[in-house]
């Protein structure tokens, strides 16, 4: 039994698969690509999958991990073919590497934010507000956790934020906290903006471009 | 794919992934090379009608021809119908996103019939109008199919035509049909007048129907030439019948999410409350190896861990210890699940059994259907208390701990004594499991009992019976539950309301058209669901319409009266019926078919076919 880290892809119609909804995808796909699969033991013998950062609802990811587990011989690039000539639309395979870092590793991820508003003015106010909020150190939001609600300064999680306005666009780049020890959706983080400026736009698109380490490397 | 304006609000909805397609094995044609765009719509939600095999079978059969395309269309929930309607979308179909009303066809399956709400409001989100005389043009085509289509007065107003029977066959004929008359430039009508005479194709508006002073038929006269009588459409062989090879596969969890393949059409028990038995008639088996290779494809192209062998009574199909034995050689290495719903409690081996649970243990399900002997006999069902206990005994040494028990109240000839022995019968299995030596450790017993009331159906020995109202339900339902000692035993009870609607529809005649139009514009629909049944709201649009309920439901019908299903034709015969009528209320049972055919009559429509008949000639 060895774990083979699978890359993918996840984007157009795929971003309102929830995240259970992947886990169902993908032990189908798997069986469907015919790879030698390590099942769990046990009396409900499944494959086993293990998503290292669930993407949210509604979000694109570009560069996602998966870690699954396969018995016998077959080669990451084997592995690669038999998954991508079986996955639906909107989810691509990228690569099949070995895991090098673990879970516990990601500490950061970059996201690439795109907001229409209905108007240029609107799109202007909007960023130069957020741009000086998120300068000022301080955008407090509740977050909600299992031991209750607590209020948080959302900035002290931002690792980069660079904003700027493009006609009626709003393209934000960012780098946020990711993991388990500090995590940073950016849906709150716009949802607080959005509420502390008082502006909302007409649509969103937020897309995870990829997962970093303490270092700022490249999760792997 | 979904229209662009959706995509704000899509985040805002449960559960976006029914509304998004772009599922697994979901197909996709471009649309300037199809002639004919056919919108197979379930008139329930995405997860129900995404269980639905007729459903999976006819969009791969259509599919399959070069000129149409058929895509899904499922009704929205509340919090996404309420989103389409203020940003003006129109329901659309999953594949291309397009809004149905421009479609060719749309075609509604029934399964039950609290669906009739959801239908108009489908056709009413969708732009199209609801009764078939606001149609003029060819298309849209508001056309059905399904059991409910054995009495479809209730709806006949709104639909164009519907189907009876298997419909792999006639699907083709009638769109093969719409070609040439789409091609011609026909109106609808003449359409329709040819479309009659197709058999199985019923087309509501070519007969009319004349009252007695006492609301009931006087007589059902056809027109332009429509037959008298509509039969049913039945598929002779299953070997050779379509079968799709693949299945959409969904993203978000749906209620049957496996793979299905059916192993034979039609019962050979004869159930007489059973509505199916009788429509699906007669009895037509596929072999085991074709089976296999169904359930292998469908395995393949969808990856699903389930496999479920469909029929009205599983362990009733000779192929099935032929089947297991070769299918389980594949399954159980490769970790699939065998079920095989519909067991019957007699007639199932232990070493199959075994084989079965190696994977992964599935419930265990008995339906005597009655707590006595007595009732049990009126209603044949055959099974005996001995029959469900040592079954019950054979699955406890198995491993099994959790029993589940379908009963019904509320058939003919019913008394306290047999409420109570349903109570008895159940505890019967708990005492069953506590004396057994072999059972598992350290567990207790879960017997979960189910009780639904009856509702008499059209084309069964019961259709003449009276149906009892939903406070004498309620009664037999507050008995039943001060019976039950032990904590071991858990009831739940079918909600009295939505069974007497179900009555009054499932015997009902076109004058309910009314009633229905009226409930659903006060905002009545997913009335099979507890929690959004208008049960008020139902009486009043009642009384509104002068329309009562009970006059479909309470009433005991004589064999002569003409009945609003009569020009039905499903091949058991209506002596046939009467004859069993007459039994039950003896006591007396009739052998299933593969001890002494009874001579339902079925097998007539079938060229004389049918496969208890050839085993018992051999």
């Amino acid at each position: 039994m060895r774990s083979v880290r699978v890359w993918f892809k996840k984007t157009g119609t795929a971003i309102y698969i929830s995240h259970l909804d992947m886990n169902r995808c993908f032990s189908r796909a798997v069986v469907r690509a015919k790879i030698p699969l390590w099942y769990t033991e046990g009396f409900n013998p499944k494959p086993y999958l293990n998503f290292l950062c669930p993407l949210p609802l509604g979000q694109e990811g570009i560069n996602e991990p998966l870690d699954i587990r396969i018995e016998g011989e077959i080669s990451n690039d084997e592995v690669k073919s038999a998954l991508c000539a079986v996955m639906p639309q909107g989810i691509e395979i990228n690569r099949v590497t070995d895991p090098v870092m673990k879970t516990a590793q990601i500490t950061s991820a970059q996201y690439k934010i795109n907001l229409v508003f209905g108007s240029e003015g609107t799109a202007n106010e909007f960023c130069v507000s957020a741009d000086e909020i998120i300068k000022s150190g301080r955008l407090t939001a509740e977050k909600r956790s299992k031991k209750g609600n607590k209020t948080v300064n959302l900035c002290e999680m931002i690792k980069a934020f660079a904003v700027k306005a493009d006609g009626c666009h709003v393209l934000t780049e960012t780098e946020t906290a990711t993991g388990s020890s500090s995590n940073l959706n950016p849906d709150l983080l716009l949802s607080a903006l959005f509420e502390k400026i008082g502006l909302e736009p007409v649509s969103r698109n937020i897309s995870r471009l990829c997962l970093l380490n303490e270092n700022g490397t490249e999760f792997c | 794919m979904f229209p662009k304006q959706l995509e704000n609000i899509l985040l805002k909805v449960q559960k976006p992934g029914r509304y998004t397609g772009g599922e697994l094995n979901s197909v996709i044609k471009d649309k300037e090379k199809v002639d004919i765009r056919f919108a197979f719509c379930f008139p329930d939600t995405y997860e129900i009608g995404m269980s639905h095999l007729g459903m999976k079978i006819l969009y791969s059969l259509i599919n399959e021809r070069e000129d149409a395309w058929c895509e899904r269309v499922f009704a929205p929930a509340s919090d996404m119908e309420e989103q389409m309607r203020s940003l003006n979308v129109p329901l659309y179909a999953l594949e291309s996103g397009d809004a149905i009303k421009d479609f060719d066809f749309v075609a509604f399956t029934m399964m039950y019939e609290l669906c009739y709400t959801n239908i108009l409001n489908m056709l009413s989100l969708a732009g199209i109008p609801l009764h078939s005389s606001e149609r003029d043009s060819l298309s849209p085509l508001v056309i059905g199919g399904g059991a409910c289509a054995c009495n479809i007065e209730p709806m006949a107003e709104f639909f164009d035509f519907v189907t009876l029977g298997d419909g792999e066959e006639v699907t083709n004929e009638v769109i093969d049909l719409y070609k040439i008359h789409k091609r011609k430039g026909s109106s609808k009508k003449d359409f329709l007048k040819e479309a009659a005479k197709i058999p199985g194709v019923y087309v509501p508006s070519l007969y009319d129907i004349e009252y007695n002073g006492d609301g009931t038929v006087k007589a059902i006269v056809p027109k332009d030439g429509a037959p008298e009588k509509v039969t049913k459409r039945t598929v002779k062989n299953l070997d050779t019948m379509f079968a799709p090879s693949s299945f959409v596969v969904p993203f978000v969890e749906v209620v049957h999410d496996r793979t299905t393949v059916e192993t034979f059409r039609g019962c050979i028990r004869g159930c007489r409350f059973c509505q199916a038995c009788f429509l699906y008639r007669p009895i037509r088996e596929k072999s085991p190896e074709v089976v296999e290779r169904q359930c292998r494809a469908i395995y393949e192209s969808t990856g699903y861990d389930e496999i479920s062998l469909c029929s009205l009574s599983t362990s009733d199909y000779t192929g099935l210890e032929k089947l297991l034995n070769s299918m389980l050689d594949w399954t159980i290495p490769e970790k699939v699940n065998v079920a095989l719903p519909s067991l019957r409690a007699d007639n199932f081996p232990e070493e199959l059994m075994k084989k079965l649970a190696s994977v992964r243990r599935s419930g265990l399900t008995f339906a005597p259907e009655a707590g006595t002997q007595r009732l049990r006999d009126v209603i044949n069902k055959n099974i005996t208390e001995r029959e469900v206990l040592s079954t019950a005994s054979l699955a406890f040494k198995g491993g099994w701990s959790a029993v589940k028990l379908y009963f019904m109240i509320g058939l003919p000839t019913e008394t306290d004594e047999d409420i109570e022995g349903i109570a008895n019968l159940a505890q019967a299995v708990v005492d069953e499991y506590y004396n057994n030596p072999d059972k598992p450790k350290g567990k207790g017993v879960n017997v979960s009992v189910s009780v639904a009331t009856l509702v008499p159906k059209p084309f069964t020995p019961f259709q003449w019976e009276p149906m009892i109202t939903p406070d004498e339900t309620k009664e037999k339902q507050a008995k039943l539950l001060s019976y039950i000692r032990s904590r071991k035993i858990s009831v739940s009870m079918h909600n009295s309301n939505t069974s007497f609607l179900e009555g009054v529809f499932s015997r009902g005649d076109r004058r309910l058209s009314r009633v229905i139009e009226t409930a659903w514009k006060a905002g009545c629909k997913f009335d099979s669901w507890d929690d959004s049944l208008k049960f008020d709201v139902w009486m009043q649009c009642f009384e509104k319409c002068g329309v009562d309920p009970y006059f479909y439901t309470a009433r005991k019908r004589e064999y002569d009266e003409i009945l609003p299903w009569d020009h039905m034709d499903y091949g058991v015969t209506k002596q046939f019926f009467i004859k069993e009528n007459q039994k039950a209320h003896k006591g007396v049972t009739t052998p299933c078919c593969r001890e002494k055919c009874a001579g339902c009559g079925a097998a007539a429509i079938n060229g004389g076919e049918c496969s208890e008949i050839r085993k018992s000639v051999v």
